[in-house]
């Protein structure tokens, strides 16, 4: 076990690798707390709900056939299969894939400004989720 | 991104400027108006696994010397960001350089002198912002 560079995380939307096009990536896994607290409780009492995941990406857009801006423009609305694994390769036990659908509910076909390259960032709600070694 | 084939597709651009003399590093002397692409500064990793990385490079323009009054109006024609002799719409004619990069921009051009020879030139200094 050992710490690792995040600078090698690989995203694939749909079949398409987009890992080059990717310069930020975040899966953020989050559970409702529910409130379960008795009137005999001294100190407040919480489970776990339901899972609310979320992904956020911030990529450098492409116009190309079948590149960035198609890839999400075209499945806006929709549901969008979405793999990332954190270092590019095999994935291990110790290099896992976490897999899931998220709903494409936002996407910046343009965000410009006269400094920098055209990107994207946007932050996707997960709507199932997996994770697999092998 | 290859350093050298960036740098001497700018050199490249600057070759489309008529009578502009270019250069890869500064000479003992200088036959003006003349453009010296300078070295990379690199920025690694602007995506993941090695995808594009981020680079600004220097371009010296030097027109006249320092003393002639001709070299200030020479200058206007190269600053200007369209045109014939604009530097920067000769840079960004081509903003991949022949595949050489993903895309780029002329940023900035900073007034100032340099000493070639024991003689100071008028001088600009263009800096070039690179992704690729």
């Amino acid at each position: 076990m050992a710490i690792f560079m995040g600078n090698k995380v690989a995203v694939v939307a749909g079949t398409t690798t987009i890992t080059t096009f990717v310069s930020a990536v975040s899966l953020s896994r989050e559970i409702d707390a529910v409130e379960i607290t008795a009137m005999t409780d001294s100190v407040q009492n919480l489970i776990g709900g339901i899972e609310r995941p979320s992904v956020t990406l911030e990529v450098f857009n492409d116009f190309a056939s079948s590149s960035v801006n198609s890839i999400f423009e075209d499945a806006l609305g929709t549901k969008l299969a979405l793999q990332l694994i954190p270092v590019s390769g095999t994935v291990t036990a110790t290099n896992p894939r976490y897999s899931m659908s998220v709903l494409v509910a936002q996407w910046q076909p343009i965000n410009g400004s006269i400094d920098a390259p055209m990107t994207a960032s946007i932050t996707l709600p997960v709507t199932a989720l997996s994770k697999t070694t092998s | 991104m290859v350093p050298s084939t960036v740098r001497a597709n700018l050199k490249a651009r600057l070759a489309t400027i008529t009578g502009l003399k270019t250069y890869d590093y500064i000479p003992d002397s200088i036959n003006v108006p003349g453009a010296v692409v300078g070295q990379l500064d690199l920025n690694f990793d602007a995506t993941f696994n090695r995808g594009f990385d981020n680079a600004t490079c220097t371009i010296l323009l030097i027109v006249g010397r320092m003393s002639e009054s001709a070299g200030q109006t020479k200058l206007d024609g190269y600053l200007a960001s369209t045109g014939s002799t604009s530097v920067k719409a000769a840079i960004e004619g081509d903003v991949t350089l022949s595949g050489a990069v993903q895309t780029l921009r002329v940023t900035s051009a900073t007034a100032g002198s340099v000493q070639v020879a024991s003689i100071d030139y008028l001088a600009y200094r263009y800096n070039v912002e690179l992704i690729g």
